[in-house]
């Protein structure tokens, strides 16, 4: 598991812009990716984080599943840029202090762009775990 | 699945999703134009048919399909 400033080797972000906290594991065409949602995360209002910031957490997710590609190899991480989003449901706005785990699959790969569903949960909930899910296209930038 | 099953079911899938005619889809007609694919909706086909036929189409190869033809005969042989 990666996490802290360890995931400054997978994603080009960097606070207070960063939307992930833990890499929990990486598989061929999936991924387990973490977010403690803290009070000071810069899209949380009123308590909860906003529908902005569940996507930004899904596209970083994303990007850090690709950068852990570059990490084994001992490169740095590549740009990536959201080329589409559909199929986006958000069941309802996390609060300060949950702990959400997304689940990627990839569920195609073509001319440099990657189909990815993601399921936004969270974690150890006993009801609704669901907070949202989507279909992304990323697009890695090669240099 | 016969080869005629194969391509009629192609036809069937590729329509609903990209919203064509099925009598548009024949077999000498070019993928891409058909189907108005993009450099961002071409992977949504690479993953419909992993979806539905469970054949992984490799990126590289897809330069080696532009035709439904060269698609059915693509699958045929995997499928």
């Amino acid at each position: 598991m990666l996490k802290g400033e360890e995931l400054y080797q997978l994603i080009p972000q960097r606070p207070p812009i960063v939307m992930v906290s833990e890499v929990r594991s990486v598989g061929e065409g999936c991924a387990q990716i973490g977010l403690q949602i803290e009070k000071d995360n810069i899209f949380v209002k009123d308590g909860k984080l906003q529908e902005a910031g569940i996507i930004e957490h899904i596209a970083q997710s994303a990007a850090a599943m690709e950068g852990y590609k570059s990490y084994v190899n001992q490169l740095p991480p590549k740009l990536g840029f959201i080329g589409e989003i559909k199929k986006c449901k958000i069941f309802f706005l996390p609060c300060v202090g949950t702990h959400l785990l997304t689940i990627l699959t990839v569920l195609g790969e073509a001319a440099g762009v990657t189909l990815v569903q993601a399921k936004v949960e969270i974690e150890d909930s006993d009801k609704e775990p669901l907070v949202a899910e989507c279909q992304m296209k990323i697009f890695i930038k090669n240099e | 699945m016969d080869k005629q099953e194969l391509i009629s079911k192609v036809n069937s899938v590729l329509a609903e999703e990209f919203e064509v005619e099925e009598s548009v889809i024949t077999p000498e007609a070019n993928i891409k134009q058909t189907l108005e694919l993009d450099s961002l909706s071409l992977v949504d086909m690479v993953a419909l048919i992993e979806n539905e036929f469970g054949v992984k189409i490799a990126s590289n190869e897809l330069v080696k399909i532009p035709t439904f033809q060269s698609l059915y005969d693509y699958l045929a042989e995997r499928v």
